[in-house]
């Protein structure tokens, strides 16, 4: 049922206060706005918790989606209806509302209330069906490919119905888009922290891993990445196999460093000034790599390069 | 800090945000508290002659009016359309807002004579989850005792929490822990410590969360190897250095191939990895870093280039304000928070309480009486 105007002839009133004497930015509401804002203030006092009361919550959020209350009275009147129902009423009745949701965020996509309200309409549902959030979810992501809080949304998703099985393959979808999607690289890490991964599948995902360094040696999302599945899976013990990975696009610097040839990544750089920072031995090629970064592939952090300088040799 | 022509053009664009506004600022209602603080916080920036017109008594005594109180709990709410009897609607950013406000127009009755401070702490303290510790911002419409069932609880709420406690005078330890479970909050506020440095939510860092978590465990007087371990503190002072964007090293090798990277963002700050410049980031990650290393935040990042982004490229000179970038109209938020960046490059801004360091030197001196 629609929302109408009609339904609410007997209730009084509540009119929101206007034209007040210094009143800092006073808004020039419309009839619309103050009859519909009346009729839900009235609302929230009697605690009404109907049909109708519903209709107009649908009607104040299409006005002003970022009015909190309405939400809060929208749950206190959905959760109300839920206690009188039992299954499958209530399942019907919360995937109407998860339904109705979804058009609303469509039409708000910057509004984040929408996605803790889903939260809460989930954890009250009796029987949540992870694969009904997905396609709200896909499709706010494909709209803003890095929208924080869609991300946040299905990691919490993800959690609460304890489904790991469709992540890796989500990300890579977004990965292969946007190899510099952050968000799709800390949600692939995030899903590995969750899964406890077997040596075998570290290294199947390393391998993973380097063929999208290759394909674009300039990312730092990837040698981030890089990074975290040594930190959090092999004991942040770097191999000479992955150093000499990362030296592939340095160009031989190391052997050449009188005239500091041109290279393909300065992340490999700093990985590496960083590794070999850990080793008395090789803390040489460190302070080789941090001078290299300083001097000539990023100067305009130079302090910041001579700050880790620092850090390396604190006597000096 | 501005010519005078660009100064009178940006008072003139803060004060029109004060006045009667259109109707498509409808939605906005609710938030007329944010915009009243992002206003007058920029004007007194600006020019503290500026906000002289609205210390007087009525408009004090107006906005005195949107603090709420009941037998047990107290706080403000964001627009007089939220005053229902009966209702609990005050919220805690509104609070935050509101207090700050009050502060800036020197209303110092109200600290002393009205505000029930211990009624506020009351109220911040309901706000808190009790299994994680974390904070939301508004309590459960019919029941002054719960947390929202739907509202979010982030890094934000938690900073707020803090800062509304701080302004009440808690300062030492065992006085925030008299209203609020520090030790579940700090569990919290290090849960969202990322992996390369930052805080965010389930591990992908962002400035702005970073930062709010960094001001709250200021004023908590908790940046301490405790809270932050040497190799939490270093990697986060890199990781945010690594946001500075800039036209020339690391960044401009992916001058082609990068769709979220603008070689004309040189200077500026993004929020994420791989993403474009923005006004706001430039004060998120600036207060961050200056809160991690205070003596020599500016010898590690370039803030003459800073500067240069936000005069340069998100400043409008011809109608004065700052947008988010190049691209959009200037707005009242990326104004506050550009104007706020510039003076805590100048070093006469209080970042962790975003107002000026004149009006924060004044808060001594209320919590005293």
């Amino acid at each position: 049922m629609e929302f109408n105007i009609e339904d609410y002839k007997d209730v009084d009133r509540l009119p929101i206060t206007t034209g007040l004497e210094d009143e800092l930015c006073a808004i020039m509401y419309t009839d619309e706005y103050k009859e519909v804002m009346g009729i839900a203030r009235s609302l929230f006092q009697s605690k009404e918790f109907s049909n109708r009361a519903k209709r107009l919550t649908s009607k104040v959020i299409q006005l002003a989606p970022a009015y909190y209350t309405i939400w809060n009275y929208r749950y206190e009147i959905i959760e109300s209806e839920i206690k009188k129902m039992s299954e499958p009423d209530s399942t019907n009745f919360l995937n109407k509302e998860l339904s109705w949701l979804d058009e609303i965020t469509l039409n708000n996509p910057k509004n984040y209330q929408i996605w803790s309200y889903r939260q809460a309409i989930i954890k009250l549902h009796p029987n949540p069906d992870l694969k009904l959030e997905f396609p709200i979810i896909s499709m706010m992501i494909d709209d803003d490919t890095k929208n924080y809080h869609v991300w946040s949304y299905r990691k919490w998703c993800i959690l609460y119905f304890q489904d790991f099985s469709n992540e890796l393959t989500f990300c890579d979808n977004f990965i292969q888009r946007d190899v510099y999607n952050n968000s799709a690289w800390t949600h692939r890490m995030f899903v590995w922290k969750n899964l406890n991964p077997s040596k075998v599948q570290i290294m199947d995902e390393l391998n993973y891993l380097k063929e999208k360094i290759e394909l674009v040696p300039q990312n730092i999302s990837v040698w981030t990445y890089l990074r975290g599945l040594y930190e959090n899976f092999l004991n942040d013990q770097y191999d000479q196999e992955i150093i000499n990975f990362a030296e592939t696009f340095i160009n031989g610097l190391f052997d050449n460093t009188t005239t500091l040839p041109k290279i393909e990544s300065t992340y490999a750089l700093e990985f590496l000034a960083d590794i070999y920072s850990r080793n008395p031995e090789t803390l040489q090629n460190s302070i080789t790599a941090y001078n290299a970064l300083s001097i000539k592939y990023d100067p305009v952090r130079i302090n910041f390069w001579n700050h880790k300088l620092k850090k390396l040799t604190p006597c000096a | 800090m501005f010519p005078t022509k660009i100064l009178e053009k940006h008072v003139k664009f803060v004060t029109r945000h004060l006045n009667l506004l259109p109707s498509t600022h409808q939605n906005q209602d609710v938030n007329r508290m944010a915009i009243i603080f992002y206003a007058i916080e920029t004007l007194s920036s600006l020019d503290p002659s500026s906000i002289i017109t609205y210390k007087k008594k009525n408009t004090i005594h107006w906005i005195r009016s949107h603090y709420l109180k009941n037998e047990n709990i107290s706080g403000f709410i964001g627009s007089k359309t939220m005053a229902i009897n009966g209702v609990t609607t005050i919220t805690l950013p509104n609070t935050l807002f509101a207090l700050l406000t009050l502060l800036i127009l020197d209303d110092k009755e109200f600290f002393t004579n009205v505000l029930d401070c211990k009624s506020v702490c009351r109220f911040v303290s309901k706000c808190q989850d009790a299994k994680d510790g974390s904070f939301v911002s508004v309590l459960r419409l019919y029941s002054n005792n719960e947390p929202s069932p739907v509202d979010s609880n982030d890094l934000r709420f938690c900073y707020i929490a803090v800062a509304i406690l701080y302004l009440c005078g808690c300062k030492e330890r065992n006085q925030f822990n008299e209203y609020i479970d520090v030790e579940k909050m700090l569990r919290y506020i290090k849960e969202q410590q990322c992996d390369m440095g930052g805080y965010g939510t389930y591990g992908e860092p962002h400035a702005g969360y970073t930062s709010c978590a960094l001001s709250a465990l200021y004023l908590l007087d908790r940046i301490d190897e405790e809270e932050l371990s040497d190799d939490f503190k270093e990697k986060s002072i890199t990781w945010l250095l690594h946001r500075q964007i800039f036209n020339q090293g690391s960044m401009s090798y992916m001058n082609e191939n990068n769709p979220s990277y603008d070689e004309c963002d040189h200077g500026g700050f993004q929020g994420r990895e791989n993403k474009f410049g923005d006004t706001c980031y430039v004060f998120w990650c600036l207060n961050s870093l200056k809160i991690l290393e205070p003596i020599h935040w500016k010898d590690l990042c370039d803030t003459s280039l800073a500067k240069k982004y936000l005069l340069e490229r998100t400043q409008n000179t011809i109608i004065g304000g700052f947008s988010k970038n190049d691209e959009d109209d200037p707005d009242l938020y990326h104004t506050c928070l550009g104007i706020a960046a510039l003076k805590l490059i100048d070093g006469s801004f209080d970042g962790v309480l975003c107002i000026p360091s004149s009006i924060s030197s004044e808060l001594t001196s209320i919590n005293r009486q």
